[in-house]
């Protein structure tokens, strides 16, 4: 069971559909441009796990599961901005060369990409003991990037595709889950005042 | 009962998640009939290089041929053609449709 709660063996988990991504792509097996949807996709629902673990802890109650996935949660936030940075390369690759990138960076369904991925590289890049330590309450403030983020990222799959359904069948979940958060915190906080 | 309906969306959204085909993007129908009275890929292939489109890729989808490329003005895009005129239907750049045939 220790092999379990290992955490290499969450982050080889967690590695196992880029290593299939990239050694497909190595052998000329599937194309940059077919993993876009892969990666982006591993990259959005990783993120809406990591966002989903503290609401459903405050509308589920402490479950053994949940605290299980609370305590891996920055593992969990971090794979998610390295499943973007993965998309962003099968992008860059794809388009290949800057100024087409230009071209089209005016494009609903990019602009919300890149903006997405500049949120997310900020609670990223601070998901460490060291941030945590230097920021203080600050750090917390800074992870909330995540939310916009994710609006951007729903933004960028919905107009990226222009469909809406299987940007929503992930996103609404997430949405009911932090609104549920809402109605159950509301009547505490008053209980409290 | 926040269990009950928590559960009962979880499970939604997975039957959801599994009815949705990944590949199929669908932008476009094109009733067509049988596959036989189609011209090939690479005829459309082609036909697109002459009037100046850099081709990446095609492939049938939704009945009609989908076309990734770059076109003549220098937009990358995704586009729909016709299998059997080989017509232009529909073009987007990056889910901004820049082009749809009427009827389409």
């Amino acid at each position: 069971m220790a092999i379990f709660n290992h955490r290499f063996s969450l982050w080889i988990l967690l590695a196992l559909p880029a290593v299939a991504m990239l050694s497909g792509y190595a052998r000329g097996a599937t194309e940059a441009m077919d993993l876009l949807h892969p990666s982006g996709e591993m990259s959005a629902r990783l993120m809406i796990i990591a966002i989903a673990i503290s609401p459903l802890i405050s509308v589920l109650g402490p479950r053994k599961w949940l605290q299980w996935m609370a305590a891996r949660r920055r593992a969990l936030g971090v794979a998610a901005f390295a499943y973007a940075l993965l998309h962003l390369g099968f992008y860059i690759i794809d388009m290949g060369n800057v100024p087409d990138m230009i071209a089209e960076v005016l494009a609903p369904g990019i602009w919300t990409g890149w903006a997405a991925f500049i949120l997310m590289m900020v609670p990223a890049i601070l998901s460490n003991d060291a941030s945590m330590r230097a920021l203080k309450a600050r750090w917390k403030q800074l992870q909330r990037f995540v939310y916009p983020a994710a609006i951007l990222t729903l933004l960028h799959w919905i107009w990226v595709h222009n469909n809406l359904g299987p940007a929503l069948v992930h996103f609404i979940p997430l949405a009911l889950i932090v609104a549920l958060r809402a109605f159950k915190s509301f009547p505490q906080a008053k209980q409290g005042a | 009962m926040r269990t009950l309906s928590l559960l009962s969306l979880a499970g939604a959204a997975a039957l959801a998640a599994i009815a949705t085909p990944a590949s199929a993007t669908g932008a476009i129908k094109c009733q067509a009939g049988p596959a036989s009275s189609w011209k090939t890929q690479d005829a459309l292939k082609a036909k697109l290089i002459k009037e100046g489109w850099q081709v990446r890729k095609t492939k049938p989808d939704g009945g009609c041929y989908e076309v990734y490329g770059t076109t003549p003005e220098g937009d990358r895009v995704e586009a729909y053609f016709h299998p059997v005129t080989l017509e232009k239907l529909y073009v987007a750049r990056r889910g901004e449709v820049l082009f749809r045939k009427k009827g389409y």
